[in-house]
């Protein structure tokens, strides 16, 4: 029953916030919509080892609205909580009633899709999850077209994850089955059925060349929102290659493994050098989160345990840093009316609660040893390596040296040099605005110096191996 | 799998308590900085100091030998699944620990008085302590990952010091370029200790010596390069070595003890830890020596083209550190070691010498813009002198002389003759440009208000001379800097100097009567031992030729600096020199032109061409035409449009709805 009440209840109270006059009950949505979340965060942190089940198909395959965390879905569902959390109290945009309605609808449809335990829940909740940050774009974002090619990009992914759906059903006879075992699924339309999922997943990453949507939409949506599409939505299609992709045909995956380890290459390496010039702030977090989750395929592909631990400790804290990243640039944006990096600077000193926030995000992100982004990236690389995937580690490594000059030049670029006399002076980071940064901060130093409790999953469940390597001895 | 542990298992609260004390005051005074105020000096000094007794009281565990353990070993906890940290405090680390916290505790002392009157006065101790525990995570850590997490917040600690000046566009600058070429080194290690774990399946110093014998060379070699590029990259070997000078724009107290006495030795720290595996590969030690005496050499060349007191001693510091990472790369472990700790204390000594200068000249960093302070700062005087001699290496009178000896010694002992000869000519020219420094700026009479360009000072900002930089900096600072009214007393900032000379000119003589030397008893057991043939050159012979070297240095700079004719002429000689300096060492043979061609201007290229035009025009371009032949659809849905959002949402919402239905009761049915 607890998963639920963590889909319907934000959903419901989100859509009940859409109604009534624009200007109603604009102070108290804020207080409404933390709390909600707060709720939402204990009952998620309460939801581990249950399930919920009601059949609604048995023909043509059976099927199930069936939830329930798995081993790696519990700390991503934690992940949205908290960052759903911390994006309320960050919301700062006009008709905030609505605005909050639609955060907490997000919320809500990305519960639903990480808890999904049957894979036709997660295609409807695949495509439930657009329908918010789509309505957000075009109510607070800059223009329509924005919102249009977000929305058509990934219904498109959603049509083929759908389509890969209802076949798997058909061959397989059921759909209930992320977060089993014993699903192995062969036959000669597997490989479309896994070409049908990757695609969904690959668009939905994004991974190189499927990512033109994603700066322009990172761009453009407000910074709550988009700090946790950055952080949780971005995530869905790398939980779907290890829940569903690995789970079910992992045979199918390694054949594909070696181009998915070319395309999470490109994507780092592509991320990062166009994120070394960008001038629009939101736009350098957007590519080096093209560059930082390319990584993460990599690491799925590698099929190495370790690795695969490592992926899912950098799931989450590439979900903190860049949430706490985003909201930071959110802040600096409400106040100073420019994300450009040519107007900004200087701003650290008359703000140096401002400057420090984004000085601990801009690190966790650039991989500072002690904070979780390092945790995840040297495991995830360690894995790689032991998989025998030598250059794809070496090549791994130039993208730190880099995020280290843009993470610099970004923050740099905001808070350092001599002050910029014609940027508006606003006041320093208040205590509502810290308190929305402090879970993702904790937690992205908590889990830096012991990231234990993120690995205790079992990487065979996703039939993730040692293979052994040439590389050593 | 067994685990090899290095040290003796037990507790050591001690430990514990040296190594987080300063991380406490680093908290204490970042968060309470504006209540704390000028308290926050004293505090965080005061907790480097009881680290320091610490450590003292660490002596007796840290230097224990039980069965083949040496030192003190503290399990704490577990990092992953079989991957676990603890602390290791064996002499090597104990030692360096000792000059982190002892050193470490003057100079934060001196800083009270030097950054008094600084705006963020408690920031920059927050950041000192930061660094204070971050180095001692580096050099206690049991394990490869730990020491990279210290070697990561240690390059942290000196980016937020260099640039601490944060709103002088030119530290900033220097801040960046420290830490992006540190991460490079970074890089290095993470792929060492890939390497590593795939080997031995753990990150532990004890586990991956035990089975250094049992690598093939071609993987050992490469785990020692990779471990050697962060080596490099944090100690300032070539190629790697440009950030350093660019340093000094922090302020002084941080050149001393991160740019000079720690953290730039950590490269050291690192390769004599690896001992046991650079003693398995002849290739690496020739590596690591050659570099190091390339280093030693090229470092002390610039240092005779400098005119930036501080980029003086940086190019010092790099020389220094080429001569010890000569000493543990050729396998002289004790010699390299001991380098670093008479260096620790003769360079922190000329960096707060130099800093009573600048403090004293309103940050006047151009040695043209002194001369003749002798007789105004006879204190400061002895403070410099006392460090040349040390740093100059002239027998018995000072520290360096036995260390740099054990260097150069041990380098012919280890079969690298070229090395023992680059080693004996950087002594020479060692004494010569420290011999330069001094001369200059305490020599003759003082030229402070010469017009620059008569001195040949014709673009103090091209010319690498932060003090113009400097001087605007205090009056933004509004006129809270060095203001003569709220100087501290001047014992705060003298007494450190003068508790250091005790070492800079004494400590030495620890190294002394070889194999029976206090010093070779202190490391007896730490390090490989392997019998070599005696050198063909004993070590008083040495010790002589090297004084010859030297002697020939000083005497050359007092023939051009100090005779009573050359101080009469000085004004025109300085001015001769400075213009017909040539190119290739004032630009440092152009290290900084092609590093930048190479990497930043390429990868800039990249993300321009990427950015600018491949992304937007093939890959979103390809998207735009499939999306177009798609566009029939776009106008069929456009005639449904009413341009209404709850219209969208209906659509949508009916959409999703039908779909459920169709499959619920047309094609299913609902079973509950």
């Amino acid at each position: 029953m607890i998963e639920l009440l963590l889909i319907l209840v934000p959903v419901v109270i989100g859509a009940a916030m859409q109604f009534g006059r624009d200007d109603e009950n604009e102070k108290w949505s804020r207080w409404t919509g933390a709390l909600v979340a707060a709720v939402m965060f204990f009952l998620a942190l309460a939801s581990r080892g249950t399930e919920w089940s009601f059949r609604w198909l048995s023909r043509p395959f059976t099927s199930a609205f069936h939830f329930g965390p798995t081993a790696i879905s519990y700390w991503i569902v934690l992940l949205l909580a908290v960052c759903t959390f911390s994006a309320i109290l960050a919301v700062n945009q006009p008709r905030r009633r609505r605005f909050i309605g639609q955060l907490l609808m997000l919320e809500g449809t990305m519960m639903g899709l990480f808890l999904a335990r049957d894979l036709l829940a997660f295609a409807l909740f695949w495509d439930a999850m657009l329908l918010p940050v789509f309505f957000t774009l075009l109510g607070w974002g800059g223009h329509s077209g924005t919102a249009w090619r977000y929305f058509l990009y990934n219904f498109a992914g959603g049509l083929t994850l759908l389509l890969a759906t209802a076949a798997f059903g058909m061959l397989y006879g059921s759909t209930d089955v992320i977060g089993r075992t014993d699903v192995h699924l062969v036959g000669a339309w597997v490989p479309w059925i896994f070409i049908g999922f990757s695609f969904a997943f690959l668009v939905k990453t994004p991974v190189w060349p499927l990512h033109t949507w994603m700066p322009i939409t990172y761009s453009d949506t407000p910074s709550p929102m988009v700090a946790v599409v950055s952080a949780v939505q971005s995530k869905a299609g790398l939980y779907g290659f290890i829940a569903i992709a690995m789970a079910t045909m992992p045979d199918y995956v390694k054949t594909y493994a070696p181009w998915l380890i070319v395309l999470g290459i490109v994507s780092l390496l592509y991320g990062a050098f166009i994120a070394l010039t960008q001038n629009d702030a939101k736009r350098i977090v957007a590519y080096s989160s093209l560059s930082h989750l390319g990584l993460i395929v990599v690491a799925i592909a590698s099929f190495n345990p370790i690795a695969l631990q490592g992926a899912v400790l950098y799931i989450i804290a590439h979900g903190l840093f860049s949430a706490a990243i985003f909201l930071t640039l959110g802040y600096v944006e409400s106040r100073e009316e420019t994300r450009s990096l040519v107007r900004l600077g200087g701003l650290g000193a008359s703000n140096p609660r401002l400057a420090g926030a984004l000085c601990i995000a801009a690190l966790a992100a650039l991989g500072l040893p002690g904070l979780a982004g390092f945790v995840g990236e040297i495991v995830i690389l360690t894995g790689v390596f032991q998989a025998g995937l030598v250059w794809p580690a070496i090549l791994a490594l130039i993208p730190i040296v880099l995020a280290s000059a843009y993470m610099l030049r970004l923050f740099q670029g905001i808070m350092n040099g001599p002050e910029v006399p014609d940027l508006p002076v606003r006041a320093d980071l208040n205590w509502i605005e810290g308190l929305a940064l402090a879970p993702l901060v904790i937690a992205l130093v908590v889990l830096g110096v012991n990231p234990h409790a993120l690995t205790t999953f079992n990487p065979s469940a996703y039939n993730a191996t040692t293979v052994s390597q040439g590389a050593s001895k | 799998m067994t685990h090899h542990v290095m040290g003796v298992d037990g507790s050591y609260p001690l430990l514990l308590v040296l190594w987080l004390l300063p991380l406490a005051g680093a908290i204490l005074a970042w968060a309470f900085g504006p209540q704390l105020k000028t308290a926050a000096g004293w505090i965080c000094s005061a907790l480097v100091g009881i680290s320091f007794i610490c450590a003292v009281a660490m002596w007796g565990p840290g230097t224990q030998s039980v069965s083949g353990a040496l030192g003190a070993h503290q399990a704490l906890f577990s990092w992953l699944p079989g991957f676990d940290f603890g602390l290791l405090m064996d002499p090597l680390s104990l030692l360096w620990t000792l000059i982190i916290t002892g050193v470490g505790f003057l100079i934060h002392l001196y800083s009270i008085g030097y950054m008094d009157g600084d705006r963020a006065f408690a920031r920059f101790f927050a950041y000192m302590n930061f660094f204070v525990f971050a180095m001692l995570t580096l050099v206690l850590s049991d394990n490869f990952v730990g020491l990279l997490v210290g070697w990561g917040l240690v390059g942290l600690a000196s980016y937020f010091l260099i640039g601490f000046w944060f709103f002088k566009p030119s530290a900033v600058a220097a801040a960046r370029k420290a830490f992006v070429i540190n991460v490079a080194g970074d890089v290095g290690i993470m792929f060492a200790i890939f390497m590593i774990v795939a080997s031995v399946h753990s990150t532990a110093f004890g586990d991956a010596f035990a089975f250094a014998g049992s690598y093939n060379s071609g993987w050992l070699l490469a785990i020692c390069v990779c471990l050697f590029i962060g080596a490099a990259a944090k100690s300032a070997q070539i190629p790697l070595h440009t950030w350093l000078p660019d340093a000094m724009e922090g302020p002084t107290p941080v050149s001393a003890l991160i740019h000079a006495a720690t953290m730039v030795t950590a490269g050291v720290y690192l390769v004599a830890r690896c001992a046991p595996l650079w003693s398995q590969n002849h290739d690496a030690q020739m590596l690591v020596g050659t570099i190091g005496a390339l280093t030693a050499i090229a470092g002390a060349i610039l240092g005779c083209a400098q005119w930036d007191i501080k980029r003086i001693l940086a190019y010092s510091t790099m020389s220094q550190i080429g001569y010890m990472i000569m000493g543990v790369g050729v396998g002289a472990y004790e010699g390299g070691v001991a380098h670093f700790f008479t260096h620790a204390f003769f360079k922190a000594q000329l960096f707060l010498g130099s800093g009573l200068i600048i403090h004293a000249l309103n940050n006047e960093q151009d040695v043209r813009r002194m001369g003749g302070l002798m007789k105004k700062m006879p204190f400061a005087f002895i403070a410099m002198l006392t460090g040349v001699i040390a740093i100059s290496g002239i027998p018995f009178l000072g520290a360096g002389f036995f260390s740099k000896d054990l260097v150069i010694q041990g380098a012919l002992e280890h079969g690298h003759p070229y090395l023992y000869a680059v080693g004996i000519i950087t002594a020479g020219i060692t004494a010569y440009y420290m011999c330069r420094l001094l001369f200059v700026t305490f020599f003759g009479s003082y030229r402070g208000d010469v017009d620059p360009s008569e001195l040949g000072i014709r673009h103090p900002e091209l010319a690498g001379t932060p003090a113009h930089g400097a001087d605007q900096a205090e009056a933004e600072h509004e006129g809270s800097g060095h203001g003569q009214a709220h100087h501290a007393p001047a014992w705060i900032m003298n007494v450190p100097v003068a508790i250091l000379i005790v070492p800079t000119v004494l400590i030495g003589w620890l190294m002394f009567g070889g194999d029976n030397s206090p010093w070779a008893h202190f490391f007896a057991q730490q390090f490989p031992h392997p019998q070599l043939s005696p050198a063909p050159i004993g070590e008083g012979v040495t010790g002589l030729i090297t004084f010859g070297a030297v002697l020939v240095g000083i005497a050359v700079a007092w023939w051009r600096y100090a005779t009573a004719s050359a101080q009469s002429r000085a004004v025109e000689r300085l001015r001769g020199e400075s213009i017909r300096m040539p190119g290739i060492l004032t630009h440092a043979y152009y290290f900084d032109l092609a590093l930048d061609l190479l990497f930043v201007r390429t990868s800039q290229l990249f993300g321009t061409i990427f950015g600018r035009f491949f992304d937007p025009q093939i890959i979103d371009g390809a998207v735009r035409e499939s999306a177009f032949s798609a566009q029939w659809l776009g106008t069929l849905v456009r005639s449904f449009q009413t341009g209404l959002l709850r219209a969208y949402a209906l659509l949508l919402v009916v959409g999703v709805a039908a779909f459920m239905i169709y499959y619920a009761v047309i094609a299913g049915g609902v079973h509950p």
